[in-house]
């Protein structure tokens, strides 16, 4: 009765404490991270002698951090508004379009989530050297759209697949114009495909480590590469508080997440 | 909003003009720098030391990969058949792992691992080591860092494929009077074989040019492959060797994604990532 939850017996106290260690396992560094971001020892003693919130009044204190994060948030709110709106259009064309290759066509378009990031940075990063778009952010906008937009393609091409296309027809035989019948029918009806696309298309730009070291320059600097050039030169606890900050974005992401499938449901 | 091929113009410009041309200026740089031939693909292959990068790559993907699916496997197992309440606990975390800023995750096991950190410390508190562990700047350290990252890519699709396996069919099985051992080697492993092959498929593809955990926790005699790339680029300013390292890069993986696809189908893979 190996799927039976009921009648596994021993066996399923074994696997639960096993997927309990996993689960552990995946906590530990998160919640380690917290922690330490509040603990006293600049050498990251732990358990900490002491707790503060020295470290963050740190970052907060340093421009540089402030100005990186911002600039991570321009750009990743800018590649998930470009890379929502070039996949809904192409996940319309590949979901209900008729034509030959276009399973081909699909494929090439989730090409850039299966290559290796470092290849692609070192050819955007040699191209753009050439086109002048080298450490700006239209380049930056761009590069990352290319990685985000296989995140977009895949939940809206989804949902759109589920959605029942009699309906948008319904409403045209009732006199809707296609598009409004579009806009207006089907776009709500897949907003969870959507709001996903826009989600991981946010992360995709804002997480981005390989590609932001290639491009960036001394006046324009990701999070990310804020974070690893600290990480290169020395494990400041203050990299804790910026990591902390992170994780509490993370959790808030899952929250509106879990609410918005919630509200769907009911 | 168009509803034929136009809707496609806008991502196909995109790619087309930004990943396709560009790789290909790549490719076309790893035969024409410093002179037109295929002395950079010579060297790369020729050489004892890039060759000991192609086997560290090769080796700690290996390891990754088997180490994902033997800890994935029982969790997926457990995650198909628990209350959804639990479940759903356990899902959190998950996602919570795997939504974390990459950089996050890895800073805290480069402070865990460390030689003063709090595993070694623990460890020689209980008295089980005298020594600290050399946990980091070594395979260790990556292969930890790098199992941690993978386990959700591992667990998730998997949970899908074990979900999909009837129950009914072990229940004949028992019904037959077959052992649970027997049960689970003859029925749910052969069954839920296609998922762990394709899971592990594409958790071995993404170690294989894996470049930030590697380089942050493993150390500089076991470079891999992804890191002499950037290496080759950013530092030695070494145009030619670095695209050809990267295009060979490229053909494995790429080679390797279109086995995946042959195993599960094109829609699978898009539907289900």
């Amino acid at each position: 009765m190996l799927l039976d939850y009921d009648r596994m017996g021993w066996l399923k106290i074994a696997l639960l404490g096993f997927t309990a260690l996993v689960a552990g396992f995946l906590l530990l560094p998160v919640v380690f991270i917290v922690l330490l971001s509040f603990g006293s020892s600049r050498w990251l003693a732990f358990p900490p002698p002491g707790w503060t919130l020295k470290w963050y009044h740190e970052l907060f204190a340093d421009p540089a951090w402030l100005d990186a994060a911002l600039t991570s948030a321009r750009i990743a709110t800018m590649t998930a508004i470009l890379s929502v709106v070039i996949g809904l259009l192409a996940s319309f064309a590949l979901v209900r379009g008729q034509f030959a290759g276009r399973e081909i066509l699909r494929g090439l378009l989730l090409t850039p989530m299966v290559l290796p990031v470092v290849v692609f940075a070192i050819a955007i990063y040699a191209f753009f050297l050439r086109l002048g778009l080298g450490g700006t952010t239209i380049g930056f906008v761009i590069a990352h759209t290319v990685l985000a937009l296989p995140f977009a393609i895949i939940p809206i091409a989804t949902a759109l697949e589920g959605f029942d296309k009699s309906i948008e027809d319904a409403a045209i035989v009732c006199g809707a114009s296609p598009l409004e019948a579009r806009l207006r029918i089907t776009l709500p009806s897949i907003r969870i495909g959507i709001f996903s696309a826009a989600i991981f298309s946010f992360l995709a730009s804002w997480d981005e480590v390989v590609v932001a070291i290639f491009m960036a320059s001394p006046s324009l600097q990701t999070l990310p590469v804020k974070i690893w050039g600290s990480l290169r030169s020395d494990l400041s606890p203050v990299i804790a508080a910026a990591s902390s900050l992170l994780v509490g974005l993370t959790l808030a992401l899952m929250v509106v997440t879990a609410l918005l499938q919630r509200k769907v449901k009911t | 909003m168009p509803a034929g091929l136009n809707g496609l113009l806008p991502a196909l410009v995109l790619i087309v003009l930004f990943f396709v041309v560009p790789v290909l200026a790549l490719l076309l740089r790893s035969v024409t720098e410093p002179e037109p031939g295929l002395q950079n693909y010579a060297a790369l292959l020729g050489d004892g030391t890039y060759a000991r990068v192609f086997f560290n790559t090769f080796l700690v993907a290996s390891v990754v990969t088997i180490v994902t699916v033997l800890v994935a496997f029982p969790v997926a197992w457990m995650l198909a058949i628990m209350p959804s309440a639990l479940a759903s606990i356990v899902f959190g975390v998950i996602i919570l792992s795997m939504w974390t800023n990459l950089l996050t995750r890895t800073y805290a096991w480069m402070v865990l691992l460390q030689r003063t950190g709090v595993i070694n410390r623990t460890l020689m508190a209980a008295g089980i080591i005298d020594q600290p562990l050399p946990l980091i700047n070594n395979l260790t350290g990556v292969t930890i860092g790098m199992v941690y990252i993978m386990l959700p890519f591992m667990i998730l699709p998997l949970v899908g494929t074990l979900r999909a396996i009837d129950p009914m069919t072990l229940r004949a099985a028992a019904l037959c009077g077959a052992s649970p051992f027997q049960a689970f080697r003859r029925i749910l492993l052969p069954l839920s074989l296609p998922g762990v092959a394709a899971g592990g498929l594409m958790v071995f593809v993404m170690s294989l040019g894996y470049f930030v955990t590697p380089a942050l926790l493993g150390g500089t005699s076991n470079m891999m492959l992804a890191e002499m790339i950037a290496q080759m680029i950013q530092s030695l300013l070494n145009w030619g060797l670095g695209s050809a390292a990267a295009f060979i890069l490229l053909v494995v993986t790429m080679a390797l994604y279109a086995l995946q696809l042959r195993l599960v189908g094109a829609r699978r893979i898009s539907g289900g990532a």
